[in-house]
């Protein structure tokens, strides 16, 4: 009782002196613990003294006093929990950087009894194994007693935990943390099969983690998002990511692709991989394995396993990380992280750039047509794939490389990603395991991946597979465009799909379909205002080299980029019709409104049809005078009525054809629609200034119906 | 030795004490080197130094000669250097012994005035070699001539001029020896009973500072000193820690005397501007006091020497019951109480940490005896009836102190098992009273328990 009394006296005296002078206070305490050595409080106030004033060495020094002569006080467990919280944080204020220190003033046994202690003491899993990880760090010797049962703990907690994607606080955690400390220590045994496993949940987090959307988060308002996105949704390259049940710091992953590589270079000299121990690139990864595969079939049992495995992991992480590297450049708004305002999305569409001026392409075009008829017969896939294979070989991708400075980069990555994709599927026993890996990963939820494998399916010229490929995209995207912003991102979504859409039609021959397409598109389009100067790399590249007709191009999708490739992509599905025997009136004007474009690219093209008209002596369109406003063209047409051009008779005002038979005894009459004609070219020439591309964008507009009528 | 005493003697004064000292050196170069032991002096030589150095008179008829001050410096740098470029210690030691070693004859007057310049000089260049010297002189020497010497001192950094502090400030890293007989020297020297003998504000901040930066300067000579039971009684105590106790017990008492003597600003504002420099010299004499076990353990001297001795500690009681007789008289208000409380505050502090680190050597029962006249205070009440013996607190398990500390890689804070068992004393032998059986006596007042 007394001595209880005694304390409490010279506590509170202490207590009382703390303000004033600290100094005296420290006496009293210093007297009372010589007289009451086991009293905690007397202790815990010098403790508290020392710690108030933030002095590191002394209150380290009283705190281990604490530790050791009072272990089951509750007061210093609480204690010992703020400081190991204090540790686990990265907080930066003053009060937790003494903490911290407090702690480092401690001698390393004394450490690592705190924190195993304070591990028991925790229920909360993340918090736990935080703390053990703080232990593991600090002693590398206890990596082998807790090490694995900590990683497996984690792995557990997120099963358990019903996370909804790899990339989560006890996979973070797993991977970038516990992994390194058991994968770097040589004193850990593990099979290689544990090995592997754990290196698939590092890969799964880290292609998470890399290809993370956009977090919708409202509180980050897209306030400089520039161009003309205005989608507070777009990502900025800096905007903030947090993984849930951590904090913003401990949220970033740095280089993630180059960790990854790390771990797969410990887990191959592990697992005693075939070749160069020091994988230094995934460029050299491919190339190892793609030598590797060439054994293959001669080796068996257990090495020939392993040799698979090592293969198909290989070859998957280049196959993800090349696409991904494409898809950043192509769709850049889709992931987190990527600067978004460089450049909007791409399309990989076929290329017309020469379309106008080739005379020849009917030639590759014409294939398709003749397919086009035996189509009829219910065509199957078989034959589109074979001649698919047959095409995706060696095929062009023009990008303008002004518009995209990392073009070499993003074509090399698509490159490098389908040499993966094939060496994937170049063996049974491959392709099963890839598979396996595929579906652990969930990989056909991946949009970024199915745009990458549709963009594939184009190249290698399967147009049907990429259209079915693309109309269950656009399903799975359908509730986007609404919620996700009101103007820009979704409906430039929904056009890249629809071109490309259009594309793969045209590809086919499905005229009618491709322009269908395209004509909504260019429906929801504003034509610019100006008219794009053309680019000299277009003419020469036009000029100088003769293409196949199956080059495919990378276009950005802007309404400048794009309203140019409908018309060319609308001109080409005319073409054809119209350069044919039968006459076509209607198709034949559709060609020369559409040839008024990138004039005067398609100069021979006109002459052509002019021809075609005069051979016919006759030529009926009542749309002339609402969109023919070339110069060239309108003294062309005016020639043609002259004697010297032929007297050809031209039908081209509205309600012409009416007029002529209604009158055609009078002669008067007749006088007087010549008169109308002179009338409609001398106003018509003052409408040579007009915006060509207002004009098209209202053709296309107003004689939707007509145009698709018009096609097959 | 001796004869040259001849060619001494048509030098002038400055050349004949130059050359004493170029032989000097010699001479003891070659007793060190004869190896005889203990390699002395011889009285021959004491004489020359007496006459050539000290000027001292031969006798009464021959009139000393005396230098001029120009002279006296001119030897003093001489001295300086002599002692700096001398590599061997024992020689050095020797040297100095020869010079400034008491003899108890006329001359000594001189010696101490020579040695006053010299150390005072050797702390302005910084040499090291003389403070050292100095050191063991002040070991050696009777406190009457070591508190002179530190009056020297003090008036040459401290008094006559103003802002020379810091050179001597300096001397805690040049000669921690020095530094420590220095504290010890100038904490006999200034017993705080009057104006004069309390020390100048200056140097109170310049030991604070010292003790705060490093409480170990406080034990550097009990350290470094073999300790052969053969203390001299008369000289400086081991430790300055008794008479910084002392200082700071009666500090409270003291200044306050300042401000019936003068009513100025100046006092009172001195009275408050040294209050927290003795609080943190207080905590520090504690804290120094709280190392002891273990050095004392590891010395094998654990209850066998006490740093502190009763005498001196009875001296300061009864001192401070004169002065707390003296303040009730002079101011019996109450704003006053606080400053008597404060002083028998940091009694009762220092004598139970001493007792309780092994810094001195006596029962509760002695305290009581030497702190019977004092007025009531609850600490010391607590102090002298000591800790209650069962103790129970319901939070602390089982004391088992002794394996933890035993590993403790921190050995700061020493054991203390629950029960204070002092170690038999040669001087009291029987000093455990009627304490053991006191706790089991539940319902009754205890005389000395704290009134609280």
């Amino acid at each position: 009782m007394s001595a209880q009394k005694d304390c409490e006296f010279l506590v509170k005296r202490a207590r009382d002196l703390v303000s004033d002078d600290p100094c005296a206070a420290k006496a009293w305490l210093i007297t009372a613990r010589t007289l009451y050595p086991a009293d905690f409080n007397i202790q815990y106030e010098m403790y508290i003294i020392e710690r108030n004033a933030e002095r590191t060495a002394s209150a380290g020094r009283l705190l281990y006093d604490m530790f050791i002569n009072f272990p089951d006080q509750p007061i210093v467990w609480r204690e010992i929990s703020v400081i190991t919280a204090a540790l686990r944080s990265d907080s930066q204020d003053k009060h937790a950087l003494f903490l911290r220190g407090l702690f480092e003033t401690l001698p390393g046994r004394v450490q690592c009894e705190m924190l195993l202690k304070a591990t028991e003491q925790c229920f909360n899993t993340l918090e736990k194994a935080e703390m053990l990880l703080l232990l593991l760090k600090r002693f590398p010797e206890s990596v082998v007693q807790h090490g694995v049962s900590l990683g497996e703990t984690l792995l557990e907690a997120e099963a358990s935990e019903n996370v909804e994607t790899p990339v989560n606080c006890f996979r973070k955690l797993f991977v970038c943390d516990v992994l390194p400390l058991i994968m770097n220590n040589m004193d850990m045994r593990l099979p290689a099969s544990l090995m592997q496993k754990y290196m698939l949940k590092a890969a799964e987090f880290y292609i998470g983690y890399v290809t993370r959307g956009p977090a919708a988060d409202v509180q980050i308002q897209g306030s400089q998002d520039g161009g003309s996105l205005k989608s507070p949704t777009v990502s900025r390259g800096s905007q903030r990511y947090v993984i849930d049940g951590l904090s913003e710091k401990s949220s970033v992953v740095a280089e993630p692709w180059e960790r990854l590589l790390d771990i797969v270079a410990v887990v191959g000299a592990r697992c005693e991989w075939q070749g160069d121990k020091g994988q230094r690139s995934y460029v050299d990864m491919l190339l190892r394995v793609k030598e590797l595969c060439r054994y293959l079939p001669s080796l068996e049992g257990d090495t020939r396993s392993r040799c698979c495995s090592q293969v198909v992991i290989c070859a998957a992480l280049v196959l993800f990380r090349s696409a991904f590297i494409y898809l950043s450049s192509v769709q850049p708004a889709l992931f987190q992280g990527v600067n978004a305002l460089s450049s909007g999305p791409w399309i990989l569409v076929e290329d017309f750039s020469s379309v106008y001026s080739d005379l020849e392409s009917e030639r590759g075009a014409g294939k398709h047509k003749k397919r086009k008829l035996a189509d009829g017969r219910e065509k199957t896939m078989s034959s589109d794939d074979e001649e698919g294979l047959g095409k995706g070989r060696g095929r062009h991708i023009l990008v303008n490389k002004t518009e995209m400075p990392s073009w070499s980069e993003t074509l090399e990555s698509f490159r490098t990603a389908r040499e993966s994709w094939d060496l994937l599927h170049s063996h049974d026993g491959l392709e099963t395991e890839f598979k396996k890996i595929c579906a652990s990963w969930k990989t056909d939820s991946w949009l970024w991946f199915r745009i990458f494998l549709t963009d594939t399916i184009i190249y290698q010229g399967q147009y049907r597979k990429a259209l079915s490929s693309l109309h269950q995209m656009a399903a799975v995207q359908q509730p986007q465009p609404g919620q996700q912003s009101p103007s820009g991102q979704g409906s430039l979504e929904h056009h890249r799909a629809l071109i490309q859409q259009a594309s793969c039609h045209y590809a086919l021959g499905e005229y009618r379909l491709a322009c269908e397409k395209l004509l909504d598109v260019v429906c929801g389009l504003t034509p610019p205002t100006q008219e794009p100067t053309k680019s000299p790399e277009d003419w020469s590249r036009g000029k100088t080299k003769t293409r196949k007709g199956n080059d495919l191009r990378l276009l950005p999708c802007t309404g400048k980029a794009v309203l140019p490739f409908c018309f060319q992509l609308m001109f080409a599905c005319f073409k054809l019709r119209t350069f044919t025997d039968s006459r076509d009136d209607l198709s034949l004007g559709h060609v020369v409104v559409l040839l008024q474009h990138d004039w005067p690219q398609g100069e021979m093209l006109f002459l052509k049809a002019v021809d075609k008209i005069c051979q016919q002596g006759s030529f009926q369109y009542e749309n002339f005078f609402n969109y023919v406003t070339n110069i060239d063209m309108l003294e062309e047409f005016a020639y043609l009525r002259t004697p010297e051009g032929g007297r050809i008779q031209l039908e081209l005002l509205p309600n012409q054809g009416m007029l002529i038979k209604h009158h055609t005894v009078t002669r008067g009459i007749t006088k007087g629609v010549k008169e109308d004609f002179r009338l409609a070219m001398e106003r018509q020439v003052s409408r040579c200034g007009e915006n060509l591309f207002s004009v098209l964008h209202r053709f296309c507009i107003n004689e939707k119906i007509m145009i698709i009528q018009s096609l097959p | 030795m001796g004869d040259i005493r001849q060619s001494l003697l048509p030098r002038d004064v400055l050349s004949a004490a130059k050359e004493l000292l170029y032989h000097l050196d010699i001479y003891i170069c070659n007793l060190v080197q004869s190896g005889r032991q203990p390699p002395q002096v011889d009285s021959k030589t004491q004489e020359l130094v007496e006459e050539f150095i000290l000027h001292a008179p031969k006798d009464r008829n021959t009139p000393a000669r005396r230098m001029s001050a120009l002279q006296e410096l001119q030897l003093l740098e001489i001295m300086c250097s002599c002692f700096q470029e001398q590599s061997r210690d024992t020689v050095r030691q020797l040297m100095f012994s020869a010079l400034f070693s008491l003899q108890g004859n006329q001359a000594d007057e001189s010696r101490m005035v020579l040695l006053g310049k010299l150390v005072s000089m050797a702390i302005a260049v910084g040499r090291v070699p003389i403070l050292e010297c100095a050191a063991s002189w002040l070991q050696r020497t009777h406190r009457v001539y070591c508190v002179r010497l530190a009056q020297v001192l003090v008036d040459d950094y401290c008094s006559l001029v103003p802002g020379s502090g810091p050179t001597l400030q300096n001397i805690h890293s040049a000669s921690p020896r020095f530094c420590c007989q220095f504290i010890t020297a100038v904490t006999t020297l200034y017993d705080l009973t009057t104006e004069e003998l309390t020390p100048p504000l200056e140097l109170l901040q310049m030991i604070v500072s010292w003790i705060q930066d490093d409480p170990r300067l406080v034990l550097i000579n009990f350290l470094n000193t073999p300790l052969s039971g053969n203390h001299p009684i008369s000289s400086l105590d081991v430790t300055p820690l008794g008479g910084l106790m002392r200082w700071c017990v009666k500090a409270p008492l003291a200044y306050k005397g300042d401000k019936k003597q003068a009513l100025t600003n100046s006092s009172t504002e001195r009275g408050r501007e040294v209050g927290p420099l003795f609080s943190a010299l207080h905590l520090s004499v504690l804290q120094v006091l709280m190392l002891l076990p273990n050095i004392l353990n590891e010395k094998g001297l654990y209850g066998r020497l006490a740093l502190l001795q009763m005498e001196s500690l009875a001296s300061l009681t009864s001192d401070l019951s004169r002065l707390l007789d003296q303040a009730d008289k002079h101011a019996p208000s109450t704003d006053t109480r606080a400053l008597p409380q404060l002083a028998l505050d940091r009694l009762a502090q220092a004598l139970q940490v001493s007792m309780a680190n092994g810094a001195l050597l006596c029962s509760r029962e002695d305290l009581r005896a030497i702190c019977s006249r004092l007025p009531h205070n609850n600490l010391l009440q607590l102090v002298l009836s000591g800790p209650v013996m069962y103790y129970n607190n319901i939070h602390s398990p089982a004391m088992a102190f002794s394996p933890h500390a035993a590993h403790s890689p921190i050995a700061s804070h020493p054991t203390h098992p629950p029960l204070p068992t002092h170690p038999p004393l040669p001087t009291h032998p029987s000093s455990h009273p009627q304490y053991p059986a006191q706790p089991f006596m539940t319902g009754m007042s205890f005389p000395f328990r704290p009134s609280h």
